[in-house]
């Protein structure tokens, strides 16, 4: 398995295979099966993200009575014409508390890359492929562009939020949604480094204290920060704008980053917004 | 922990927690193979975190329903309670009561209907893995993602090398090993973890053979409705 993105890059460059294929016959090789499928099951992926969204209840809650009907509201603001912002955002706001409010309320998600940030990916990229009534293969290309980001930061840094952080849950999702769209609107290999470079970046240091221990408040809207947040840095990557810092060297001070955060703001509930006298409330109520 | 592209694209789940509530359905799934007939009484003891968050998680019903055979991605786990109920499955929800336990710990004390009994300890150790730290009493240490056989046999010398023998022979390989015994001369388990299914033939042989009293196989590719 490849150790850094700029080691998959360079195998990229010298086979002049696309990032997305070289990931997917590396998955292969280790499975033992062929790219098609390999390439079908993260089409199936892809379809499950679908089908969560397809199957929003906007009437649902979370058994603590703190998530559900988020989504709903939002897209009825949106239809509302009071929205400040374009189209496409729009979507991707309203899927990504969509996706993270079904989680709450246990209905099936993909874990992308876990539970708690499920909705960033498909916010970004199911609004993609209905805005721009893209292809679907390209949607599950892009979706191996994000494994393979998701990979890099697992091999060297961490995807858990009691290890590193929510910087390691959102903020990796980010940077593997905002690699995934640089790819999907055309973008180089250095491009969509550069994107997952700027987003990560831009995460950095965020803590995991989720009240009452579940994954619900900040989680659920923060699905949102981390979709909006790599669709920015993703323009900005298109635009020509590189990050100074490498993505390798990114991911690595995500890694100290985690180690010196402390275990109290780690998924422990022992300080942050986990201690508030809001949340010390709800959780008295809980038990 | 080593990650695969689908493990970090994936798994598809029922929410909200892939410790929580994925690794609690598979506990609950790998409990109910090894009991290996249909649930009279489920007593679900639960540990640290999963007693402390598991409510809010769905940790219990996550846990009934992997009792009933579902899969981590089945959309009736809510509604485990209710289902389990209709199947007459007598169960009840305590605290565990470990000497010291992973802090996502379940304790699953089963009888079947033919009278069957007993008690896994699993822990729910990430991303939707696990590891059964304990069976009946003694420490076991398998992730229910291989082939595994159990063996239950009397602490006695060549034992171990029977069963090793006999898998070789038919070219399984093994994974992992872990052997434990109560006390010199009494009982002891075996469980290894292959990375080739093993036939049922080689199970039934076992159980005919002196010095082993039982054995049970878990095939992790067998899911379905108990």
């Amino acid at each position: 398995m490849y150790k850094t993105l700029s080691e998959i890059i360079s195998v990229c460059e010298k086979s002049g295979k696309p990032l997305w294929l070289v990931t997917a016959e590396e998955e292969a090789a280790e499975q033992a099966k062929t790219t098609d499928e390999i390439f079908e099951e993260m089409r199936k992926m892809y379809s499950a993200m679908k089908y969560t969204l397809e199957n929003y209840d906007p009437d649902l809650r979370s058994r603590s009575g703190m998530t559900g009907t988020a989504g709903a509201a939002y897209e009825k603001f949106a239809a509302e014409n009071k929205s400040l912002v374009g189209e496409y955002l729009d979507m991707v706001i309203a899927a990504a508390i969509k996706t993270a409010e079904s989680n709450a309320c246990m209905k099936r998600i993909v874990a992308a890359p876990t539970a708690g940030s499920c909705g960033v990916l498909p916010a970004v990229l199911i609004s993609y492929e209905k805005f721009k009534s893209a292809d679907e293969d390209n949607m599950v290309k892009a979706l191996f562009v994000a494994g393979c980001i998701g990979e890099i930061i697992a091999k060297n840094a961490s995807l858990s939020g009691a290890q590193g952080g929510c910087q390691a849950e959102i903020g990796s999702a980010a940077a593997m949604a905002a690699a995934a769209l640089a790819f999907l609107e055309g973008g180089d290999n250095e491009c969509i480094a550069s994107a997952a470079a700027l987003t990560m970046k831009n995460m950095l240091g965020l803590t995991c204290d989720p009240v009452a221990g579940l994954v619900e408040v900040p989680c659920v809207k923060r699905n949102v920060s981390g979709a909006v947040n790599a669709v920015s840095y993703a323009q900005l990557s298109l635009a020509g704008i590189r990050s100074v810092i490498p993505a390798d060297e990114v991911i690595d001070s995500m890694r100290r980053i985690g180690r010196l955060l402390p275990e109290c703001l780690r998924e422990t509930g022992m300080d942050g917004l986990a201690v508030t006298p809001t949340a010390c409330e709800i959780s008295e109520r809980l038990k | 922990m080593n990650m695969t592209l689908f493990d970090v694209v994936g798994p598809v789940m029922v929410g909200p927690s892939s410790s929580h509530t994925a690794g609690a359905v598979r506990i609950g799934y790998i409990a109910g193979k090894l009991l290996g007939e249909k649930i009279k009484k489920a007593q679900i003891n639960l540990y640290g975190s999963f007693f402390a968050t598991g409510r809010g998680h769905g940790t219990d019903r996550a846990l009934m329903a992997g009792l009933l055979g579902f899969r981590p991605d089945d959309e009736r786990i809510p509604s485990s309670f209710a289902l389990a109920a209709e199947q007459g499955i007598d169960f009840k929800f305590g605290e565990a009561m470990l000497r010291e336990g992973h802090p996502n710990s379940a304790q699953i004390i089963l009888d079947g209907i033919y009278g069957t009994h007993i008690e896994v300890i699993g822990e729910s150790i990430g991303g939707g893995r696990i590891n059964i730290s304990h069976l009946d009493g003694q420490q076991a240490g398998f992730s229910g993602e291989y082939p595994t056989l159990i063996v239950y046999n009397l602490d006695q010398p060549g034992r171990v090398a029977e069963v090793t023998a006999m898998l070789a022979g038919r070219g399984i390989n093994i994974v992992s090993m872990h052997l434990q015994r109560s006390n010199r001369g009494g009982n002891a388990v075996m469980v290894i973890e292959c990375d080739q299914e093993v036939p049922v033939g080689i199970c039934t042989w076992f159980e005919g053979h002196p010095g082993i009293e039982k054995v049970k196989y878990l095939n992790p590719e067998e899911y379905s409705n108990v």
